[in-house]
């Protein structure tokens, strides 16, 4: 038996304000309530509050898990948040956060900026911490407030994209096996264009010229200091690299696609996980899509859908699943998991 | 071809009948928006497995554009 790192709960946290489709049906000329559904297979986004950050969601997420009994706070020796809106340029959020949530001052606490690949890599991170004994109790938050980048009138990012947390705790377990791993690492800068928030910082610093709002030939208004993404781009991108991932993960692990009970991948929009999951030949009830009443919320999709199934009571036997993110990055990683 | 006509026709949301080589991307019926680009992208990746790049499919005026594209990508 050795000590091998394993998720022991999750938690999740959704912002009180909603963005439903009816709102944005009377916004977008031509796009009725319906076909926003039809085609990305929300009904409703959780969007933050002015003056609340990723930070106060990862913080409301962490005492939920907190609440649920099967983590202690005097236990966390480490916490990695994972967010690409952190409350500020500097300090880094997790020292915030962990005098927020009254953990010791003898953790470690660090931020990693990666967005729909996030919660894959923080695994990974968790992993390599306990398994070299460096941590024995990792707390592993992400949070993202997409909604304050979003141009209000730009459809192609605001019908997808809604604000949430997630919390999971991962701590050494005595077992005969891995229960986290093995995976599969994915970069690709030259596809960083394609979903960015170009303005802002100083590669091209806010100024009045990077606020100008621009109307594209799809008629979505946005500045220089609004997300952009290239939709085309990232499906191409998504349906190249995710199958190939997948692939490379099963042929690494020497497990077979049925060996798999679960493909819970980065919850994107409807439309390309039913595109991936015909590719991939995988039905809805293993490559599950639940993103109905929380849209993409980034890196913490996986985490928010892993909550869903387990509510639902689909991991009331253990189950092997495999994770896969992949997104602005361009960055993916898959990992298989025992849960 | 059929079937890429058939989901041609879905994007569109018109009557498979209409949708043939000289199908009008930039026509009335037919919003050749972000989204109808992300989906053929989708679709001809499903019928041909083959993945086209958005910024050719842009610059597509006419069904056959995307014709032409598949067979020199398939040719390539």
């Amino acid at each position: 038996m050795k000590n091998f790192a394993k998720i022991i709960d999750i938690a999740g946290y959704l912002p009180k304000n909603t963005l439903t489709n009816s709102i944005l049906g009377d916004l977008y000329k031509g796009w009725s309530a319906d076909k926003i559904f039809e085609k990305t297979g929300i009904s409703t986004r959780h969007i933050a509050g002015p003056e609340e950050t990723a930070g106060d969601l990862a913080y409301e997420a962490a005492e939920t898990l907190f609440a649920q009994g099967r983590a202690n706070k005097a236990d966390v020796d480490f916490l990695i948040f994972c967010t690409q809106a952190p409350d500020y340029i500097l300090p880094t959020t997790a020292c915030i956060l962990q005098n927020r949530l009254q953990l010791s001052t003898s953790i470690g606490a660090v931020d990693i900026n990666l967005g729909c690949s996030g919660y894959v890599y923080s695994l990974s991170l968790a992993k390599g911490l306990i398994e070299s004994g460096a941590a024995r109790s990792v707390l592993i938050l992400t949070a993202d407030t997409y909604s304050k980048y979003i141009n209000p009138l730009d459809k192609s990012v605001r019908t997808i994209f809604g604000d949430g947390a997630s919390a999971t705790i991962v701590q050494g377990v005595e077992s005969t096996k891995p229960l986290i791993g093995p995976f599969i690492f994915g970069t690709d800068g030259s596809g960083a264009n394609n979903l960015i928030v170009p303005g802002g910082l100083f590669r091209l610093p806010s100024s009045g010229k990077t606020s100008q709002i621009i109307e594209d030939e799809s008629g979505n208004a946005r500045s220089a200091d609004d997300l952009y993404m290239n939709g085309a781009e990232v499906m191409s991108f998504s349906l190249r690299e995710v199958p190939k991932a997948i692939n490379n993960l099963l042929e690494k692990s020497g497990l077979s696609k049925e060996s798999i009970d679960f493909f819970v991948l980065h919850q994107a929009n409807r439309f390309m996980l039913q595109a991936l999951s015909k590719k991939m030949k995988l039905k809805e009830d293993r490559l599950p899509i639940l993103m109905e009443n929380c849209g993409n919320t980034v890196s913490s999709s996986i985490p928010l859908a892993m909550l869903t199934m387990q509510n639902r009571g689909d991991f009331q036997a253990e189950k092997q699943l495999m994770l896969v993110g992949f997104g602005v990055g361009y960055s993916w990683a898959a990992c298989l998991l025992t849960y | 071809m059929s079937e890429f006509y058939e989901g041609m026709a879905e994007i569109f949301e018109v009557n498979v009948n209409q949708i043939s080589s000289d199908f009008d991307l930039h026509g009335a019926d037919a919003p050749w928006d972000s989204l109808a680009i992300v989906s053929t992208i989708a679709l001809v990746d499903d019928c041909f497995n083959i993945m086209l790049d958005g910024q050719s499919l842009t610059a597509c005026n006419f069904v056959s554009d995307i014709e032409a594209l598949i067979s020199s990508v398939k040719s390539a």
